[in-house]
């Protein structure tokens, strides 16, 4: 394989989750030059695999109330700044009658104390605000949480940083980083589309590589102790609740279901795992059954809900630097200077938080840059809109006109999804405006759109991009119509086909812990028509 | 209301048996939901294309070696030769026209272009004897404008992988604007709706020739002769040129059409269809299944001599899983399986494996009666793939485990 050397950077972010793009967005807003790599797809680690909550950082109140503090600030600029990727449903907190009602009051004064608007409801009235709720709740307080879709937040945030002149790279892994004496110059990628290996070169390198940082900052002799945390969580087969449900104690598993478009989803199971195992999470027995058994004392028709996936993901928690054993661990920011910290210049690793604060961890990350390169342009970021929530587009009026002139399912969906870049996508003609995926209504233009603008390289990039597989037939039929949409991206109709076949398996991966039910017919069903009648392979086709 | 015999299911299985039953001046009942495993029917039957990870091509030489649990073996290799002779004349008085040969497979070419090995195919699909090498250089494969459920692009790499030389091509026609307009009527059932029209077919063809100068033969989606089964024989005689017809998405249209002709074939001679009802509990006497009772009737007994169980796998209901085990839901038959009720070993992580969940059944004795309890139920029949003991997407045998032990447990029943 050839090596070339590339253009250099002012700054070089790993990592294509929410805090790397965010990062990557901050800093491109503030004039550097930005190149970020992700070695699969944006939001594939941590970002995409947690509830969707818009905490309001109630649940950290009583326990941290410094991160309850830091949630609320963002929970109010997401509101704002990404309108189209959040739903503003508020929260309950409820107690239960095997709960201690004394924490409620606890609880409460914790929320104010951090400038939470928390409020104690009749529990009769969270009846009425919120039916699917457990009839015998003895305690309820109302607070302003919400629901993200983290997919779509992390594509907004790529999308502005690429407007303002940031390079992308998905499907590049990084093999190697480079050093010259103590400072790190730059990274060694390898294009997994093309096997091509490439250098790049910038005056800063961030680390933002969540719980695969660990790996990332070994790579530069630098060792992040950290610590991997599994979370399972489930998925059913359609919105159950209306508003967020908590229960009103101490932080525990399988205390919070939170709706989100067309599903719910409870979770989490909390473990340690092994760091070797990161990439190859799977959900367990033991943990599907506690979430149920859980689940449903929040809202006992979980019961009887179609589980529709099952799905885990690695927390990034850090041990403090004078404590290898681990029990000293943040679940706050991370950033660290490995100039001051390790005497390693130009390297920054970006790390712990939440998704609710990846937009203050870009800040401090492009705070400590700008620092470091004499930018002292200020942060923006918390002010200016996201691509898809900017009200000022000019497509937008011509948009809703569209929309309350209402006839396509398609389009509403859409507008959901992409918000004021709705306006981009083709439509209007019997052809566009051609069903896809029929659970989730996405269009044949939403998908060309999708291909075009939103670096979809395969079907399970084109699922995190439009929803597209995500509904109740998990892909049993959009997913062939999909795959004949990407042929040419993948420079043949053979790799499209390996393409179908690893899509469905993917599908499965979240299907198999929970495949008993209408889950197994389901996929009983796709297997018989993709591999008993069309003979698809897993390989090779 | 009483009956010889009670068929619960009516997808192949169930009308197989009844029409077999029927023929032989059997008063029968078929209770059915209506859709079946046939409504995502290939065009094709298959008997065994497959065993231990090769294809099959002589059935007949590789049935005896099937392990004792499969139905084959339940069956036997002489019940099966028996049976088999029966299948195509029993097919042609339903009016439905197959070709192939149980004793040597031939293929046919799935909807993203390759062959796999096959029992019958209906008439109106092209039979491949060998599936490396073509009878054709020049294809086009057509598809109509915005026809999503058609991988044209997938069936022309098949194609070329076997040498042939294949133009892509769409069209549109005007009489499939309208369903055009709603985006999620484009599907083959509603196609082949506007092509009963004999005006828009023959409209059609006239589409489709423009391509048969520059081509051996054509490619299209089976989305015609949804009700007319003699559809394909005006194409075949105006197109002059190989038209090689491929399923689409479900529904399929050629299934559905197998579906109403077996249905009327049973009507004609006196079976009565219940269709949309479905069995609510099945009530036990003795050793003996007593009567039935359904949504539709309430409180009527559904009486009968014997009964017939077809009511399909699990995404036809006719076994159900929970978190906790896999059971048959109308009796509570005894159910057998490659494992135990530890259902993290019902399946393989990797989707493409062998799954041992396709593998459950309800547990009979050899003449396919089934069992509750470990007692044999001596007037309950079990017949089709809520047999289990068989993976019938790695052994590609679906339909001909569903056509033969039919076939077999009519035979018990007469004699």
């Amino acid at each position: 394989m050839s090596e070339e050397k590339r253009k250099e950077y002012d700054v070089i972010i790993i990592g294509g989750g929410v805090t790397g793009t965010g990062t990557a967005r901050d800093c491109a807003m503030r004039g550097l030059k930005v190149l970020l790599v992700e070695r699969f797809d944006f939001a594939t680690g941590a970002t995409g695999r947690n509830h969707g909550l818009l905490h309001s950082g109630s649940r950290y109140a009583v326990t941290d109330n410094e991160s309850a503090r830091e949630c609320i600030k963002e929970n109010k600029v997401l509101r704002k700044i990404a309108s189209h990727c959040v739903d503003v449903n508020d929260g309950l907190f409820v107690t239960l009658p095997e709960d201690d009602l004394n924490f409620q009051s606890i609880f409460v004064e914790a929320c104010l104390k951090a400038d939470i608007k928390a409020e104690v409801i009749d529990p009769k009235l969270a009846r009425l605000l919120e039916p699917s709720v457990n009839p015998h709740l003895i305690g309820a307080v109302r607070v302003p949480d919400g629901s993200v879709d983290p997919f779509r937040l992390t594509m907004a945030n790529a999308l502005d940083a690429k407007r303002h002149g940031a390079d992308l790279l998905t499907q590049n892994e990084v093999l190697e980083i480079i050093k010259d004496k103590a400072s790190v110059v730059g990274i060694k990628v390898i294009d997994h589309y093309t096997g091509q290996k490439n250098s790049y070169y910038g005056a800063i390198t961030v680390n933002a590589g969540g719980i695969w940082g660990h790996h990332i900052a070994e790579m530069a002799g630098i060792n992040v102790n950290m610590f991997p945390a599994k979370g399972s969580l489930l998925i059913f087969g359609h919105r159950i609740n209306k508003m967020v449900l908590n229960r009103c104690r101490k932080p525990a598993d399988a205390d919070i279901l939170v709706p989100g478009d067309t599903i719910s989803v409870i979770g989490t199971t909390s473990s340690r795992v092994p760091y070797d195992e990161i990439d190859h999470m799977s959900v367990t027995k033991e943990e599907v059954d506690l979430l149920i058994r859980e689940g449903e004392k929040l809202a006992p028709s979980l019961a009887t809900t179609r589980v529709l996936r099952a799905y885990a993901g690695v927390r990034p928690l850090v041990a403090a630097d004078n404590d290898p054993t681990g029990r000293n661990i943040s679940r706050g920011i991370v950033l660290l200077d490995h100039e001051k910290r390790d005497g390693v210049s130009g390297f920054i690793t970006i790390t712990g938080g939440k998704l609710m604060t990846y937009r203050l961890m870009a800040e401090w990350t492009t705070d400590l840059i700008g620092k470091k390169l004499n930018n002292h342009k200020k942060c923006k970021t918390d002010k200016k809109p996201l691509p898809g929530s900017d009200k000022d587009d000019p497509k937008v009026k011509e948009l809703t006109a569209k929309i309350y002139s209402g006839h396509s399912m398609a389009l509403k969906n859409a507008e959901r999804r992409h918000g004021s870049l709705t306006g981009h996508i083709p439509m209007g003609d019997n052809y566009d405006d051609s069903l896809v995926c029929e659970c989730e209504g996405v269009s044949v233009g939403e998908v060309r759109y999708a291909i075009k603008e939103l670096h979809v390289k395969g079907l399970v990039d084109l699922r995190r991009r439009t929803r597209l597989g995500m509904g109740t037939c998990q892909g049993e039929l959009c997913g062939c119509r999909a795959a004949s949409f990407l042929c040419q991206q993948h420079g043949g109709a053979s790799k499209a086909k390996d393409d179908l076949a690893n899509f469905l398996q993917e599908r499965w991966k979240g299907m198999y812990p929970v495949a008993w039910g209408e889950t197994l017919n389901e996929i009983q069903f796709t297997s018989w028509i993709y591999e008993g009648i069309y003979g698809l392979h897993a390989l090779n086709n | 209301m009483k009956f010889d015999t009670i068929i619960i299911g009516g997808g192949l299985s169930g009308l197989i048996c009844g029409i077999r039953l029927a023929e032989q001046g059997k008063k029968c009942a078929i209770i059915t939901m209506g859709q079946s495993a046939l409504h995502f029917f290939s065009g094709s039957f298959d008997l065994l294309g497959h065993a231990d990870g090769k294809e099959v091509t002589s059935p007949l030489a590789v049935i005896p070696t099937l392990p004792a649990v499969h139905p084959y073996a339940r069956m036997g290799i002489e019940a099966i030769k028996n049976q088999l002779k029966e299948v195509k004349p029993l097919l042609m008085r339903a009016g439905i026209k197959v070709h192939g040969a149980h004793e040597t497979n031939h293929y046919r070419l799935t909807p993203i272009g390759v062959m796999k090995p096959t029992w019958l195919s209906l008439d109106d699909f092209t039979r491949f004897d060998n599936p490396t090498e073509l009878p054709w250089k020049k294809i086009a494969v057509l598809n109509l404008a915005g026809f999503l459920d058609f991988h044209a692009q997938f069936i022309a790499d098949g194609l070329t992988k076997l040498g042939a030389e294949c133009t892509l091509a769409a069209f549109s026609l005007e009489e499939l604007e309208s369903i055009r307009r709603n985006p999620s009527e484009m599907r083959s059932s509603n196609i082949a709706k506007v092509f009963e029209n004999e005006k828009t077919r023959a409209k059609l063809i006239e589409k489709i020739k423009a391509y048969t100068e520059t081509s051996d033969c054509i490619v299209f989606p089976s989305v015609f002769g949804l009700f007319s089964p003699h559809a394909m024989e005006d194409f075949r005689a105006q197109i002059q040129k190989p038209l090689c017809l491929i399923s689409a998405i479900p529904p399929s249209v050629s299934g559905i059409r197998t579906q109403l002709m077996l249905r009327q074939r049973f009507q004609e001679l006196g079976g009565t269809y219940m269709l949309g009802d479905t069995v609510k509990e099945g009530v036990m006497e003795g050793d003996k299944v007593h009567h039935l009772l359904t949504h539709n009737h309430g409180d009527i007994k559904m009486q009968a001599t014997t009964f017939v169980l077809s009511t399909g796998s699990f995404f036809s209901h006719g076994l159900v899983a929970d978190p906790y085990s896999i059971f048959e839901p109308i009796f509570g038959l005894d159910v057998e399986g490659p494992c135990d009720d530890n259902r993290q070993k019902w399946y393989d992580e990797q989707l493409f494996n062998k799954q041992p969940y396709l593998a459950f059944g309800v547990s009979t004795d050899s003449n396919f009666k089934a069992k509750k309890d470990g007692l044999v139920i001596d007037n309950l029949y079990v017949s089709g793939s809520v047999l289990g003991g068989c993976d019938p997407l790695k052994e590609s045998c679906g339909a001909g485990v569903s056509i033969l032990t039919s076939l077999q447990i009519a035979d018990e029943i007469v004699h």
